[in-house]
């Protein structure tokens, strides 16, 4: 078998191992639509606030579930760096390209699963609550998330190769909240404008959200989808650019 | 002893870390076949020249060859030749001995399915594994997870294995019985063995390094220490060749 898929294997059976991958990568996004449901019903229709009805907040929460993917990510790498089993690897005859397709493989998996336990629980939510929520608008949804979760990996993959498994996760946890809270996850930053939605504007997070949000909606025209997915893709191409010259520079690194 | 090629030549190895000189132009041969202890107390250099020689560490000075390959500038035929086990036991701690055993041979033979499966089940038995084979490595006791280690570094049927401190840390008993695991392995392959435990240098090698302040300083049989330094036991031998440095 190719050296990729052996290590992307090695991966991924080391994460279905550890409870705390379902407890956040799985469990986690579903309790929070669940919450956010129950907060959202107790919401009175006067306020007209939306972002935590199951039509907006399942594309949000789609994207704060990815966070958690950079996190185990992180930490994978981490502690790969840190058990002297990378060292192993490195001194084996893999080079960096099965160690980078190896990470980020079982990672867009496990993304894309957590992201299909998203859709299914926000459908449930929704038929329970009454809103039109439509099955093709979620699917295309998994996959325009895509680059946003190829983002996140990558962000932990530089983390996790950068610094140590006490480190890493604690930079992880900043860029969830700040992806979490300048995303828009939690608040309709587009309501609120100015120069909060500006700075938010600055950000990546943002347009993995409103991509995640129309792809639900089935609003695929330029400025609702094409635009923030474009934006997107070319900030995760970055990213993945950046985590793959940063492991190569730390593989040839002397130890 | 039969004349037999050299497999592992240094000439003039170093290493520096800013103004420490880790490794201090060492020239060593080592034949195939052989195995050799290179002793020495923490922060002689051993490990340095160790990462030195399975490419994770570039000289500074010097060159290191392995089957006369450089291990500078052949790393990928280097790498296919040598197996290291470091001082950190360096297993995938979700992962059962089987599975560990079963990554490594895939990513070091490069072959099919039923000839790695066939490698596994080889060193199982080997290294007596069995017993443990679908227990999960962060489960196994310290002396189990050393021998994993070793086993995983022999795996991939390499020229040359690198023992970095293979029994630091473990209990009597739990040493004794990676002696025999090493014993073992000893005759199909070149091997350095690192070590700062006397008696595991004067139990498995053939010749002795000793390594002092990045140099090795005197190299022999046990027999042929003792000769150059008038001293009995090869702690006495190291004694005195430290007090003499």
């Amino acid at each position: 078998m190719n050296r990729s898929l052996l290590f992307a294997k090695r991966n991924l059976t080391e994460l279905s191992r550890d409870v705390l991958s379902y407890i956040f990568c799985i469990a986690f996004p579903v309790v929070m639509l669940i919450v956010m449901s129950v907060l959202n019903a107790s919401i009175p229709k006067e306020a007209h606030m939306t972002v935590f009805r199951i039509d907006n907040l399942s594309g949000g929460i789609l994207v704060f579930g990815q966070t958690f993917v950079m996190l185990f990510t992180a930490v994978l790498v981490a502690t790969d760096k840190s058990t002297s089993f990378l060292m192993r690897l490195y001194a084996s005859p893999m080079k960096s390209r099965h160690f980078i397709h190896g990470y980020i493989i079982p990672m867009l998996m496990i993304s894309v699963v957590q992201s299909l336990v998203t859709i299914v629980s926000s459908l449930l939510i929704a038929g329970i609550t009454g809103v039109n929520l439509k099955l093709p608008g979620l699917l295309l949804a998994v996959f325009t998330s895509l680059p946003s979760a190829l983002m996140f990996i990558s962000i932990g993959l530089i983390f996790g190769t950068l610094f140590n498994e006490k480190s890493a996760p604690g930079l992880c946890s900043v860029i969830i909240s700040l992806g979490s809270f300048l995303g828009g996850v939690f608040f309709d930053a587009e309501g609120v404008g100015g120069v909060m939605y500006t700075i938010c504007k600055c950000m990546p997070f943002i347009y993995c959200t409103k991509t995640a949000r129309a792809s639900i909606r089935l609003e695929l025209d330029w400025e609702s989808f094409g635009l923030p997915f474009v934006i997107i893709s070319l900030t995760a191409l970055v990213f993945m650019s950046l985590a793959i010259a940063v492991f190569r520079s730390r593989m040839k690194a002397d130890r | 002893m039969e004349k037999t090629k050299d497999m592992i030549v240094l000439e003039q190895l170093s290493k520096s870390y800013g103004r420490k000189k880790a490794v201090d132009g060492i020239d060593l041969r080592v034949r195939e076949g052989e195995m050799l202890a290179l002793l020495g107390v923490n922060g002689a250099g051993k490990t340095t020249t160790i990462k030195m020689l399975c490419c994770l560490s570039t000289p500074d000075g010097g060159h290191a060859m392995i089957n006369g390959f450089d291990t500078v500038k052949d790393k990928d035929k280097v790498k296919a030749l040598v197996g290291i086990s470091t001082q950190d036991t360096a297993i995938a701690r979700n992962l059962t001995v089987e599975e560990n055993l079963s990554f490594m041979a895939g990513i070091t033979l490069d072959a099919d399915k039923k000839t790695v499966k066939e490698r596994v089940e080889q060193i199982i038995a080997e290294f007596k594994l069995e017993e443990v084979r679908r227990t999960k490595s962060s489960k196994l006791s310290g002396g189990w997870q050393r021998r994993l280690s070793i086993a995983m570094a022999i795996i991939g049927d390499p020229k040359v294995i690198l023992l970095d401190e293979p029994t630091l840390g473990l209990d009597v008993l739990a040493r004794r019985e990676l002696w025999k695991a090493i014993e073992k392995i000893k005759k199909e392959h070149t091997i350095i063995l690192t070590t700062h435990y006397m008696e595991e240098a004067e139990a498995l090698a053939d010749r002795i390094a000793i390594m002092i302040a990045g140099r090795i300083v005197m190299t022999g049989t046990l027999e042929e220490l003792e000769e150059k330094t008038g001293r009995k036991g090869l702690e006495n031998v190291f004694v005195s060749v430290a007090e003499g440095v």
